[in-house]
């Protein structure tokens, strides 16, 4: 029969955000990455201009990480205690195309380092690699509000992503980012409204909205990952049909989640009808990522190589076109 | 929702006799959307109309049943485009291929093995596709006769050669298998096979165009139990036709009123795993994959849960006592809701205080911490009583317990019930590694 | 939902001397305003008095679009100056309107279909307005076929159900709040619905709360665009808050800011 394509017709876009900065724009980057500007739900090629590919990511801590998987130590084992080579490693050899940095050292429950040795190690991450940066804080409000400014002035002119700004503490990141021209993550806790009412608030601190990324906060798969997947489509449908305050690209710690798990960390001993473990986990990385790209994620910060490999792959394929 | 005016209206003869008791079809249109008539009022609906009219009142998308017993599963029957706004509602089938040319006997041993215990639920995966790959009926015939005799699961069977289909069939009919697949190419005797023998069929056309032709003629040739595949092969394009087909499919176009499916074709398991997602968010209700490893079907089958999940209705864990690292009897004690969200976070957190602890997970019906006190459900007395039929006396050689911070006013009446003293946990989840290292830690 | 921002109208004093002085000052300061306000579409209609009303349409087109963003609605009785406004819309606008008559509705759903021009339907024909909801719905049917059988879809299709003064035609009140509710079963997808806001306050009393009470019952019934006052704050305000009670749109605390900021 004769079949009509449907194909919808909204009425805004996405916006476009820019990260990283190359000599001529003011930075050392020798690649920036672009993301968002959708005009379409994800992949839908054949009903609106998707001018962007999702970006990947790899963690690096600036000190080695406490408690990571021993799969972890064939890959980065010998560079846990150096971080600039740590990112190297990364980009170099598993062809992260970005670095996110999160600087746990400087949790009191960890090293408890000073805001000197936090820009030390953004400089040692800079001056290894030449792809944008995420810089995310340790996650305690107090610390990371003495340590922002100064890793905002050090990475003046790179136009970092700089995360996280929360509805109880958004002001210090807000106001640091601003004034160094970074761009910013904007954290929810899987809480849709709050998500939007964040974005509006860091809006009134005259930060340009168009340049912040909205992280809703996901779960691994199998934790509860379905609430940031909802989020997620809400927000992007919602944004298409001219919702600006969620027309933000979106990004997920997807390893940070994953690998929190039992799922992906357990022996195989443990759970024999699981399979092996690093595979496992591995798996674990990109069915969770998969899903979310599905729903709309641009940037997707992995912790295993491999994931970081197959991700790739799945959205090249996810970019080619589609038409009819 | 039933046919709308303008649905009923478009097949009318639009000749306005009134033979119907009304001055014009549209206002008969009108009439029957409303129910205010009924369609045998008017003589002069064509066959062809009155059966589109007919079907149009089922619902957008045909369920259709793929095996028999036990393993009995059932896919489309869907209704929504986003899982927010309601719910979906028949898991995606994942069927596991397995060649003629293979050990079948050995591949099938392994498939049978594919089931797996998390959250104290039971997975298994849910379908042999036994792939005629040899090109020789007799030999798949005897590929599908053993798969039949190793597994219960759903079978899928497939071949494009009829007469291996309807070899394969003498063996496999009783099962109610999917046969895979009518292509313009052969769709007129697989029809009739898959009618003879009552299973359902899978038609593969294409692209999306050439495909909606091939469903056309595979309905008007009188088979109905149809699963689509739209035929492309690369991962973009099929998101797409599965978008179309479902987005259609809910505006009524009868053409793709069925389950959709797909095939990977990725040779790597884990780009496989990925492919496989991307389908499975994207409304394929049955997948046809390759890798029978353990370490891509668990989180797979786990997405799988949690994308049917209805959203009003949260996963719940079982409820009982959990034990987060070497326990032992001077191990601090958590009590939260079995709402599996709040449950997995604050287990996160008290992994992440790095203490040995046990967590005692409340039978709230699934709800939130909050809501479950709201709804007295998570109350002094009902975690007393817990408590008690837990045994967590003879766990521990203390007797404290740390609630959370939100229900501190329970606090009172949770110590009188109970005898144990209740330590007022931190607000937020997050808090738990700080709190627990200020009151746990050496 | 949505509003079509009522202000670049022929009948105002300040738009009709901008048409006979060629001065678009008054006509791009409205259309800033208004879509600063939250308006979704702008709507533009000659008024009655203009003796030429195509090159008058086609004006203010032009200067409208030299400063906003937003559609525009086409708001003649006159189809040659609605035809040339469409020659010219840089968006998909839409035609403001047709009665369910022929055949008028003809040479509408053409240029609707050619342009890929949404359309509002008028619940009337050469009979005028019908009394009780029944008619009214049964008018939009016909619109609703008519549209159809042009490939004009029914996202594209505004049924207005006809609103007038509630201090005369109070007894037309419910009818039209009715005849939004059920035009909305008439197709799957349904055709979107339009009202002409002002219109149930005209002549009376108090007309700013009777057009924000009645623009939030409409919606409660699924109105779906309105041609409005944007410059109403506690309009805008009212129904930016009857959109999220509606789960129209996600809530936030800031839910009026975002419903006005929304283009
Ligand atoms: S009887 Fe049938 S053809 Fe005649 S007016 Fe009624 S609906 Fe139309």
């Amino acid at each position: 029969m004769a079949f009509n394509i449907v194909k919808e017709k909204y009425r805004n876009k996405i916006s476009q955000v820019t990260i990283g900065a190359t000599k001529e724009e003011g930075g050392t980057r020798t690649s920036t990455v672009t993301i968002g500007g959708e005009e379409a739900l994800p992949y839908l090629h054949f009903e609106g201009n998707i001018p962007n590919r999702p970006v990947t990511a790899l963690e690096v801590w600036d000190i080695a990480p406490p408690g990571w998987n021993e799969c972890f130590n064939q890959y980065y084992g010998d560079v846990y205690n150096d971080v600039g080579e740590w990112a190297r490693k990364c980009v170099e050899e598993y062809g992260a195309e970005m670095i996110c940095l999160r600087l746990k050292g400087a949790d009191p429950d960890e090293d408890n380092r000073s805001a000197d040795e936090c820009e030390a190690a953004l400089k040692k991450v800079l001056d290894s690699v030449g792809v944008p940066i995420i810089v995310l804080g340790c996650g305690k409000f107090e610390k990371d509000n003495e340590i922002f400014m100064k890793v905002a002035e050090s990475g003046a002119g790179e136009n970092l992503l700089m995360g996280v700004a929360e509805q109880e503490n958004y002001k210090t990141l807000t106001a640091a980012a601003l004034g160094y021209k970074h761009a910013i993550i904007a954290q929810s806790p899987i809480d849709i409204n709050i998500a939007k009412q964040l974005n509006i608030m860091i809006g009134e601190m005259n930060f340009d909205t168009d340049r912040i990324v909205m992280d809703p906060t996901i779960a691994a798969v199998g934790y509860g990952i379905e609430y940031g997947y909802s989020i997620m489509q809400r927000a992007r449908f919602g944004a298409l049909g001219g919702d600006k305050a969620m027309a933000k690209p979106m990004i997920g710690n997807i390893g940070w989640e994953v690998w929190k798990t039992k799922e992906a960390n357990a022996p195989v001993s443990d759970f024999p009808e699981w399979g092996e473990q690093e595979p496992r986990g591995i798996n674990w990385e990109i069915v969770t990522a998969t899903s979310l790209l599905c729903a709309g994620l641009n940037i997707a910060v992995l912790r295993h190589p491999s994931s970081l490999a197959v991700v790739k792959k799945t959205i090249d394929d996810l970019m080619k076109p589609n038409s009819y | 929702m039933g046919l709308t005016g303008l649905q009923i209206f478009k097949l009318l003869p639009k000749t306005n006799c009134g033979e119907c008791d009304l001055p014009t079809c549209m206002a008969f249109a009108m009439a029957l959307a409303q129910g205010k008539t009924s369609l045998d009022m008017c003589p002069y609906v064509s066959d062809e109309a009155k059966e589109q009219l007919e079907s149009a009142a089922a619902p957008p998308i045909k369920k259709v049943t793929v095996g028999t017993g036990e393993f009995t599963r059932a896919i489309g029957d869907e209704t929504e485009i986003f899982r927010h706004d309601k719910r979906f509602f028949n898991e995606t089938i994942l069927a596991i291929e397995v060649k003629d040319t293979d050990d079948v006997d050995a591949k099938c041993e392994n498939f049978n093995d594919l089931k797996f215990e998390r959250i104290g639920m039971e997975f298994v995966v849910d379908a042999v596709a036994v792939v005629n790959d040899s090109g020789d009926a007799d030999k798949f015939k005897s590929a599908v006769e053993t798969a039949v005799n190793k597994t219960e699961r759903c079978l899928v069977l497939m071949s494009e050669d009829v007469d291996a289909m309807a070899k394969a069939l003498e063996v496999a009919a009783d099962r109610k298998p999917l046969i895979y697949a009518a292509t313009n190419d052969n769709y007129e005797k697989m029809v009739e096979l898959a009618k003879e023998k009552g299973c359902p069929l899978a038609v593969r056309g294409n692209g999306l165009m050439d495909t909606a032709e091939l469903v056309d003629k595979v309905v008007a040739a009188g088979h109905k139990d149809l699963v689509i595949d739209p035929g492309s092969r690369e991962m973009s394009q099929t998101l797409a036709d599965l978008s179309q087909i479902r987005r259609a499919a809910l505006r009524r176009v009868r053409t793709f009123g069925y389950p959709s499916m797909a095939v990977t074709t990725k040779e790597d398991p884990m780009e496989e795993n990925s492919e496989a997602t991307v389908y499975m968010s994207n409304y394929a209700q049955l997948i046809v994959m390759k890798t029978d490893e353990k370490a891509a079907l668990v989180p797979l089958v786990s997405w799988r849960l949690n994308l049917y999940t209805d959203p009003q209705k949260p996963i719940a864990v079982e409820p009982g006592l959990y034990e987060v690292g070497e326990v032992n009897p001077d191990s601090p004690v958590y009590v939260t809701t079995n709402f599996s969200l709040t449950y997995f976070i604050v287990e996160g957190e008290v992994e992440g205080s790095k203490i040995p602890s046990y967590i005692i997970s409340v039978d709230t019906d699934g709800i939130s911490v909050l809501t479950a006190w709201a709804d007295n459900k998570f109350s002094g007395d009902i975690i007393a009583k817990y408590i008690k039929d837990l045994g967590l006396e003879e766990k521990v050689n203390h007797k404290k317990i740390v609630i959370p911070g939100g229900v501190a006013v329970i606090s009172g009446k949770l110590e009188d019930e109970s005898g144990w003293e209740v330590i007022v946990g931190p607000r937020e989840a997050s808090g738990i590694p700080k709190f627990a290292r200020e009151k746990f830690g050496k | 939902m949505l509003v079509i921002g009522e202000r670049i109208n022929g009948m105002f004093k300040d738009i009709a001397n901008a048409i006979k002085t060629g001065d678009p000052t008054a006509v791009q300061e409205w259309a800033k305003r208004q879509e600063d306000n939250g308006a979704a579409w702008l709507d533009i209609n000659c008024g009655p008095a203009s003796d030429d009303p195509v090159s008058h349409m086609k004006w203010l087109v032009e200067v409208t679009q030299e400063v906003a963003k937003a559609p525009l609605a086409l708001d003649s009785t006159n189809y040659d100056a609605i035809e040339a406004g469409l020659e010219i819309c840089k968006q998909p606008p839409l035609i403001n309107s047709v009665p369910a008559e022929w055949p008028k509705m003809e040479r509408v759903f053409e240029m609707a279909a050619k342009y890929e021009a949404g359309v509002v339907g008028l619940a009337m024909n050469e009979q005028g307005i019908p009394k009780d909801a029944e008619s009214r719905v049964a008018l939009a049917m016909e619109l609703c076929a008519a549209a159809d059988s042009y490939g004009v879809p029914m996202e594209d299709l505004y049924i207005d159900p006809l609103v007038l003064p509630c201090n005369v035609g109070q007894d037309h009140g419910p009818e039209a709040l009715e005849t939004i509710r059920q035009v909305k079963t008439l197709a799957d997808p349904p055709p979107r619905t339009t009202v002409g806001l002002s219109n149930i306050s005209q002549g009376t009393k108090n007309r700013e709360l009777i057009n924000r009470t009645f623009a939030v019952m409409g919606i409660a019934m699924g109105l779906d665009t309105a041609v409005a006052d944007a410059d109403d704050d506690e309009l805008m305000e009212a129904i930016a808050c009857a959109r999220i009670i509606m789960n129209l749109d996600i809530y936030c605390d800031s839910f009026v800011e975002v419903y006005k900021d929304r283009w």
